[in-house]
C-alpha cells in the first residue's frame, strides 16, 4: 500500500508534521457483518489522547488497528508515517497493554518483561537492563521475582505497563491502564503518563472515568457505535457544540434577578433561570466567551457579590452525555 | 388521586424460621429438575418396579386374581417367595436406578453457585456452610429416598398387613436393612455427586466422571485383587463394597468376590467422609491465598 | 413465623471498631482497629492490601478475629454472628451470581435465603429489579447481562431482603460513564431513603467524594485517618479555585496570575489555565473581577476547593502533594 496522501484540515495542533502523527483515513473495520469501526478519520498528535466511548463503541478495535494487530478492511493507517504494510517496523514504535490479562503461565513479573523484549530482537545485557528500567518505572522491583499470578490487580496492571513501555516505543496504547489501582498508584501512573508526553510520546489512553481523561488528556476522541462522534481538545469540542448545546453556567450571588436582568439583553443567552434555593442564577448561553466578559462588567458596575462560578456542562463527562447520551448501551 | 413514588424500603414483616432455610435449596432445585420432561418421565419409571413389587404381593395373597390370571398359587409360591431375598432384590433395582437419578440431578447442583462465584452471596447471609450443604444434599436425600426405602418399607408393611399374624414381629430385621441399607447407599452417592459437582464445572464432564469413578473402580478393584492376589483391592469399588453390605444386612450369603461386610462398612465409611471433606474444602466464601 | 427483623432503628453508631486483629495464612492484615463509625454513608479508603476489604470480611463472619472484636448496630461479630449478617446487604467486588438462573429467580432465591417468606420475596424481588433499573431484563438469565446490568444485579440481591446496612465493594468497577452515573445516583438515592446505611469501599475517590459523609482511611491495616468530609469541605471556604480563560495565545493568563501574586496572595498554577489562590482577610473576589476585567480575561470557573478528599487521602497516606504530580499547592 502506498502512504496515504495528505489529508484534509489537521484539526489538532497544525504545526505538527504528518511523519509524528497516528493518521486515519477513512478507515473501517468489519468483522463479516459486524461492525467494528466505520469510516474513521482521525490526525493524533503526540501528547496525552483520551479515547472515550462506551462499551462496543469501537475503542479496542481502534487500538487494535493502531498496534497493527488486525488490518483495516478498508482505508489507510499510519503510525509516525509507517504504513500498516511494515509490521516489524510497527511493532517497534508501538507499546499496547489490553484490558483483560493475558500472561502466560508460571512466568514472574521480570520475565514477563524479559522474554517480550528478547522476542522484540534485544540481546540479553540489553533486554536485562532495558527490564529493570521499565520495571522501576512503574514501582514493582520488589514484586518483580514473584509469579505474575499471585499479583494483585493493580499490579497486574503495573507490569503489563512495564511491558508496554519496555522497549521504548513512541507510542503507547494503554486501555484502561488505571482499572485496579489504589488512588496513590493512579496518581503515580498519571505523572508517568504526563513525563512520557513531555518527552514527545504519543501516549493514547482508553477509559470510562471521564473526571482524569479530563484531566490529563490534551486531546480526546469520543467513539460511539464504531463512528468518531468526536476529536480535538476539550474546550475546543466543546465551543463548537456551543449552537446545538448552549453553554450551561450556575453562578451563585446574591442577586440573581439583577444579574437575569443584565443577561437577558443578550442576544446570545437563551435562558435564564433563577435556581430553586433563590441564591444562584443557571444561564444558557451560545457565546460563552461573551458571556464571561459580560459577567466582569457586571460585578464591577453593579457591585454583585459573587460566591461560586461553575459550568455545568463544559468537562468531557457533559460532551460525552450530549454526543453519546445513555443510549450507547442499555445497562 | 395521588401519585406513587417507588423508592428503596426497610423490611418490617416476618421471616421464616432459621432452621428450615437450608429447604429452600431443594424447593429451587426441584422448580428447575421437573421442568424436564425427561426427567419426570425417568422419576416415573422409578416406580415402576417397587409397583409390580406391589403386584405380586397383592397376587400372593389373592386366590381369585390368581385363578384369573390362571396362575398356579403353589408355583408362585415356590418361584417368587415374599422374603428377605424379594426385598434385597427390589433394593438392588431401585440401587442402581438411584445411580441414575444420581447422575441426572448431581451435576448441576454446585458447579453453578461455584462457576460465578456465587457462594459469598449465600455465605454473607445467616446461612452457614453447613446449611449450604444439608440443602444440597437435601435435593437428592428427598429424591432418592422416595425410590429406595420409602416404597421398600411400605411393601413391607403392605405384605406384614396382608399376611397378619405377626409377620412383621418376625421380619423386622428386613425393615431394618431396607431402611439401613438405603441410607447408606444415599448418603454416599448424594455427597459423592455432590463433591464431584463442587470440584467439576461442566455438566457432561460431571456425569462422566460420575459414571468413570463408578465403573472403573469396580474394575479396577477386580483387578487389583487378581493381580496382587489380595481380597481388600476391591474395597475401593463402591459396587463391591455396598453390594456386600448389603448381601450382610439382609442376612444372605456374602459371594466369595465380594470383601467382607466389616471391612466394606469402614471403606464406606472412609470414602464419605472423604467426598464431605472435599466437599467442604470448596464451600467457601474466599480463599485464602499464602 | 418467628421473629420480625430489622424493626428495631437502634441509636448509636453503625459499626464500633474494638481492637480488632485479624491474621489471614499467618500474616497479620488488619492490626487492632479502633473506631466508631457512624453516618449515612461512610467510605472506606485505602492503597491494595491496607485491609479494607479483610475488613468488609471480616464484618460479614468470612474470617475470624483473632483479638479484639468488632460490633454492628451493637450486635457482636464473635458472638452473634447470625445477627450481624442478617443486617448486612453485601455486594461483593467481582461478578457474583448463580449461573443459570434469571433475574428474578436470583433476586428471590437470595431475599428467602435472608428469611423472607416465599410471597414477599417475590414481591420485594420484584420491586427492587425495577428499582435498579433492570425491570425489562428480570426475566433474562443473569450469564447474559452485560457488565452494567450485572453489577446492578448485585445490589439488587443485596437490597432485596431489606438490610440495615450495605456493603458496596466497588460497585462502579467497569461501568462505563451513563452506567456509572447511574450506579452513583443510585447509591445516592438509597442513602437518602434514610433507611440503610451504606458502606462504600473504592479506589475511585470521586465516588466516594459524591456519596460519602464520613470518611474511613486504611493503611497497612491499622486506621491512618477517620474524617468528616461535611466538616472539611467547610473548612476549605478560602481555598478557591478559578479556571480562566483569554483569547488564544495572548498569554493574559499568566499575566492575571501575576498580577495575583503582586496583590500579595499565595497562588500557585496548575495544568491548563487552573489557578488556585487563598483568599486572604480584607480581599474579596470582587478585587479578582477588578483585575480579569483589566486583563479581559475571563473567570470561566471560581469555586472553593472541591477536592478535599484527595488532599485528606494523601495526607494520611503521609505523601507529599507535589508528588503525586499534580501540581498543586
Amino acid at each position: 500500500m502506498n502512504a496515504p496522501s495528505p489529508h484534509p484540515a489537521a484539526v489538532m495542533h497544525p504545526e505538527v508534521p504528518d511523519d509524528r502523527r497516528v493518521i486515519f483515513e477513512n478507515v473501517s473495520k468489519f468483522y463479516g457483518e459486524v461492525l467494528g469501526v466505520n469510516r474513521v478519520t482521525l490526525s493524533i498528535p503526540p501528547g496525552i489522547t483520551g479515547l472515550v466511548g462506551p462499551n462496543g463503541s469501537g475503542k479496542t478495535t481502534l487500538m487494535n488497528l493502531i498496534v497493527g494487530l488486525l488490518q483495516p478492511t478498508r482505508g489507510a493507517l499510519s503510525v509516525l508515517g509507517v504504513t500498516t504494510d511494515r509490521p516489524e517496523e510497527l511493532f517497534r514504535l508501538i507499546g499496547y497493554s489490553t484490558q483483560y490479562d493475558a500472561f502466560p503461565p508460571g512466568m514472574t513479573g521480570y520475565q514477563f518483561v524479559y522474554s517480550f523484549l528478547r522476542v522484540h530482537g534485544f540481546g540479553h545485557a540489553e533486554s536485562e537492563a532495558m527490564t529493570w528500567k521499565a520495571i522501576e518505572r512503574v514501582g514493582l522491583v520488589e514484586a518483580a521475582g514473584r509469579k505474575v499470578a499471585g499479583y494483585s490487580k493493580g499490579m497486574r496492571q503495573r507490569i503489563k505497563l512495564a511491558q508496554a513501555m519496555a522497549h521504548q516505543p513512541s507510542v503507547l496504547i494503554l486501555d484502561e491502564p488505571l482499572n485496579g489501582l489504589d488512588p496513590m498508584a493512579r496518581a503515580e501512573v498519571i505523572s508517568l503518563f504526563r513525563e512520557l508526553a513531555a518527552g514527545g510520546l504519543h501516549v493514547i489512553v482508553s477509559s470510562h472515568i471521564l473526571h482524569e481523561v479530563d484531566l490529563i488528556s490534551d486531546q480526546v476522541v469520543l467513539l460511539n457505535g464504531g463512528y468518531v462522534v468526536a476529536e480535538g481538545e476539550i474546550t475546543g469540542v466543546r465551543d463548537e457544540m456551543e449552537e446545538q448545546h448552549p453553554a450551561q453556567v450556575l453562578i451563585r450571588c446574591d442577586r440573581p434577578s439583577l444579574l437575569a436582568s443584565r443577561v437577558f439583553e443578550q442576544d446570545h443567552v437563551v435562558e435564564a433561570r433563577i435556581h430553586e434555593d433563590g441564591k444562584g442564577l443557571l444561564v444558557r448561553t451560545r457565546d460563552a466567551d461573551q458571556f464571561y466578559l459580560l459577567l466582569n462588567q457586571v460585578v464591577l458596575e453593579n457591585g454583585l457579590g459573587i460566591e461560586t462560578v461553575m459550568p455545568t456542562d463544559a468537562d468531557v463527562h457533559a460532551v460525552y452525555q450530549y454526543l453519546i447520551g445513555s443510549n450507547g448501551e442499555k445497562s | 388521586m395521588a401519585v406513587y413514588e417507588r423508592s428503596y424500603g426497610r423490611y418490617t414483616g416476618l421471616t421464616t424460621p432459621e432452621w428450615s432455610r437450608f429447604l429452600i435449596l431443594p424447593r429451587y432445585a426441584y422448580e428447575t429438575v421437573f421442568k424436564s420432561r425427561l426427567f419426570v418421565s425417568f422419576f416415573a419409571l422409578c416406580f415402576l418396579m417397587p409397583f409390580v413389587g406391589l403386584l405380586i404381593i397383592y397376587l400372593h395373597h389373592n386366590l381369585s386374581a390368581l385363578q384369573f390370571l390362571q396362575l398356579p398359587p403353589e408355583e408362585l409360591k415356590r418361584f417368587l417367595p415374599i422374603n428377605n431375598e424379594f426385598f434385597w432384590r427390589g433394593l438392588w433395582f431401585q440401587g442402581a436406578l438411584s445411580l441414575l437419578l444420581v447422575l441426572f440431578v448431581g451435576p448441576a447442583l454446585v458447579s453453578p453457585d461455584l462457576r460465578n462465584n456465587g457462594l459469598p452471596l449465600y455465605l454473607s447471609r445467616p446461612f452457614s456452610r453447613t446449611e449450604y450443604v444439608l440443602g444440597k444434599m437435601s435435593v437428592l436425600l428427598i429424591l432418592l429416598s422416595l425410590i429406595t426405602w420409602i416404597p421398600g418399607l411400605l411393601l413391607f408393611f403392605f405384605q406384614g398387613y396382608l399376611e397378619g399374624a405377626g409377620w412383621i414381629g418376625d421380619n423386622l430385621g428386613i425393615a431394618g436393612a431396607l431402611f439401613a441399607g438405603s441410607w447408606t447407599w444415599i448418603l454416599f452417592l448424594s455427597l459423592f455427586a455432590l463433591a464431584v459437582s463442587a470440584w467439576v464445572k461442566w455438566k457432561p464432564v460431571a456425569r462422566i466422571a460420575l459414571m468413570g469413578l463408578f465403573f472403573v473402580l469396580m474394575g479396577f478393584g477386580e483387578a487389583l485383587n487378581e493381580i496382587l492376589d489380595v481380597w481388600w483391592g476391591t474395597l475401593i469399588s463402591a459396587w463391591h463394597v455396598i453390594a456386600s453390605i448389603w448381601l450382610s444386612l439382609f442376612g444372605l450369603d456374602p459371594s466369595n468376590d465380594l470383601p467382607p461386610a466389616g471391612a466394606s462398612w469402614v471403606a464406606l465409611a472412609a470414602g464419605s467422609a472423604i467426598f464431605l471433606w472435599l466437599l467442604y474444602r470448596r464451600i467457601r466464601a474466599y480463599e485464602v491465598v499464602r | 413465623m418467628s421473629h420480625p427483623i430489622n424493626q428495631t432503628t437502634t441509636p448509636g453508631p453503625v459499626i464500633e471498631l474494638d481492637g480488632l486483629q485479624v491474621s489471614l495464612g499467618g500474616r497479620p492484615i488488619l492490626k487492632g482497629l479502633k473506631a466508631s463509625l457512624s453516618g449515612r454513608c461512610i467510605g472506606l479508603l485505602g492503597p491494595n492490601g491496607a485491609g479494607k476489604t479483610t475488613l468488609l470480611h471480616t464484618l460479614l463472619g468470612f474470617y475470624p478475629a483473632n483479638g479484639g472484636t468488632a460490633r454492628l448496630f451493637g450486635h457482636d461479630i464473635r458472638t452473634e454472628m447470625r445477627s450481624v449478617r442478617s443486617l448486612i446487604g453485601y455486594m461483593p467486588e467481582n461478578d457474583a451470581f448463580v449461573a443459570g438462573m434469571t433475574g428474578i429467580r436470583f433476586v428471590r432465591l437470595m431475599a428467602e435465603l435472608s428469611g423472607l417468606p416465599s410471597s414477599q420475596a417475590i414481591e420485594r424481588a420484584h420491586e427492587v429489579l425495577f428499582y435498579v433499573g433492570l425491570g425489562e431484563a428480570r426475566y433474562r438469565e443473569v450469564g447474559t447481562y452485560s457488565l452494567g446490568m450485572k453489577q446492578l444485579a448485585k445490589l439488587a440481591q443485596a437490597l432485596a431482603h431489606g438490610p440495615k446496612v450495605l456493603f458496596l465493594d466497588e460497585p462502579t468497577n467497569g461501568l462505563d460513564p451513563p452506567a456509572r452515573e447511574r450506579m452513583l445516583k443510585l447509591i445516592r438515592d438509597i442513602r437518602d431513603t434514610g433507611e440503610v446505611h451504606v458502606i462504600l469501599s473504592s479506589h475511585l475517590l470521586r465516588d466516594v467524594e459524591e456519596c460519602c459523609e464520613e470518611v474511613l482511611v486504611l493503611k497497612n491495616g491499622q486506621i491512618a485517618t477517620y474524617c468528616n468530609l461535611e466538616e472539611e469541605r467547610r473548612a476549605n471556604r478560602k481555598f478557591l479555585e478559578l479556571e480562566l480563560r483569554a483569547e488564544r495565545g495572548s498569554g493574559e493568563e499568566a499575566a492575571f496570575a501575576a498580577d495575583v501574586e503582586k496583590l500579595g496572595v499565595e497562588c500557585a498554577v496548575s495544568a491548563r489555565q487552573r489557578i488556585k489562590l487563598v483568599l486572604p482577610e480584607g480581599m474579596e473576589v470582587r478585587d479578582l473581577y477588578q483585575l480579569a476585567a483589566a486583563r479581559n480575561v475571563q473567570i470561566r470557573r471560581l469555586d472553593y476547593k472541591r477536592d478535599s478528599l484527595e488532599d485528606i487521602f494523601l495526607k494520611a497516606m503521609e505523601m507529599d502533594t507535589e508528588v503525586a504530580g499534580h501540581g498543586r499547592v
